[in-house]
């Protein structure tokens, strides 16, 4: 691999970095998870890249790649223990508009979303990402229909979890 | 969760999307040289190792002694066109796993990575069995040979006949050679059961997962 290519991989991975991050976030518990996880998606991203010719938007298919990894490829158990360490995990809620009825909220529905299944996250990850349905449908592989009829069952576990 | 708690979650997560440590280009430099331990990887290394296995004991059970021996029951020549068939299906076998491990891309959709990582590892899981059945024949093929060639059992056999056990004999003789047959074929199965359970549990868990929203 040359070193042209090198550098245009790394310059694209630290601008749209944040994507990873975001997918480590939910997927490992913890700063050496979040680390082991981002370090093996990289990997990932580098190997396919020499496939990625440009035709769609590098965080597009960072996506993809990245999802796959947390999902399929990473072997460490991504599934978070049931009680999440509330301190641990950071909510990011600016100073002006703080609200502690809305922190606490906010903090309940991060728990219930850490409570769903890599599947279920991957989904409400995409929605929270404001994805649209036919482009869940095509990263995860299922019908859109599905996806849609998935997506609202989630949406009632969320309830139900957050309601009990 | 009603409506407006999502969109309150959804505004959220996407405001702090910005707050993450960011990492430097030097230190993704660093993270592109490092090894990977993605499942792919480890059922890669796995597979290398179960056919360097099965390739070397296929070689080390056809020595002379056991050649000579073929000679001398007479089978010589149709234990070699066997054994020919036997290397070229081995190839097939390697050919395929090459195949379908590099039809392993990360960017297919999470289904078909899935699919395709449980391909590389079915063709290698046929291997064994594959493997495991033609030692079976042989063992049988062997047991065949002993007592129609093997002169101490050939006496012993028909002691047992002119004592009227005949049948006995033979009930005997098929057991035990039924049960050490299924005891190998046992462990072996345990053996693969525990590895790769290990290794595809979460797979697994994940690919039942997706393929239950598409029922």
């Amino acid at each position: 691999m040359n070193d042209d290519l090198e550098q245009s991989f790394v310059q694209q991975l630290k601008t749209n970095q944040n994507i990873i991050h975001k997918i480590c976030r939910l997927y490992t518990n913890g700063d050496d998870a979040h680390k082991d996880l981002f370090q093996e998606i990289t990997i990932q991203l580098w190997k396919a890249f020499p496939k990625f010719r440009g035709d769609s938007k590098f965080s597009t298919w960072a996506y993809r790649v990245a999802l796959n990894t947390a999902i399929t490829l990473y072997r460490k158990s991504t599934r978070t223990v049931k009680t999440v360490d509330y301190e641990k995990q950071q909510f990011f809620i600016s100073q002006e508009d703080y609200n502690f009825e809305e922190e606490e909220r906010l903090k309940l529905m991060y728990q219930a979303v850490y409570q769903l299944n890599d599947i279920e996250k991957a989904l409400v990850f995409m929605y929270l990402e404001d994805k649209d349905y036919s482009e869940i449908s095509e990263t995860l592989g299922i019908s859109e229909v599905n996806a849609r009829v998935k997506m609202n069952r989630i949406k009632g576990k969320l309830k139900k979890n957050l309601n009990p | 969760m009603n409506m407006e708690e999502l969109d309150l979650l959804k505004k959220d997560w996407q405001k702090s999307g910005d707050s993450f440590e960011q990492i430097s280009e030097a230190e993704i430099y660093k993270m592109l040289h490092a090894k990977s331990s993605s499942i792919v990887k480890w059922i890669l290394i796995v597979s290398i190792l179960e056919f360097l296995f099965w390739s070397v004991i296929t070689v080390l059970l056809n020595d002379d002694k056991y050649q000579n021996q073929l000679h001398k029951y007479g089978i010589e020549d149709f234990m070699f066109v066997v054994n020919s068939i036997n290397y070229l299906i081995i190839i097939v076998f390697i050919y395929v796993f090459y195949k379908n491990y590099r039809n392993i891309s990360t960017t297919d959709s999470t289904h078909q990575l899935m699919k395709n990582i449980l391909k590389t590892r079915r063709t290698v899981r046929n291997y064994i069995w594959y493997n495991l059945a033609m030692i079976t024949l042989s063992i049988i093929i062997s047991i065949v040979m002993l007592f129609s060639h093997n002169a101490e059992l050939i006496s012993l056999m028909e002691n047992a006949i002119s004592k009227g056990h005949k049948m006995l004999f033979i009930i005997i003789s098929v057991s035990v050679s039924a049960v050490f047959i299924m005891i190998i074929i046992g462990l072996f199965w345990l053996f693969y059961k525990l590895l790769y359970g290990i290794l595809l549990k979460k797979l697994y868990v994940n690919y039942t997962e997706l393929k239950k929203i598409d029922l």
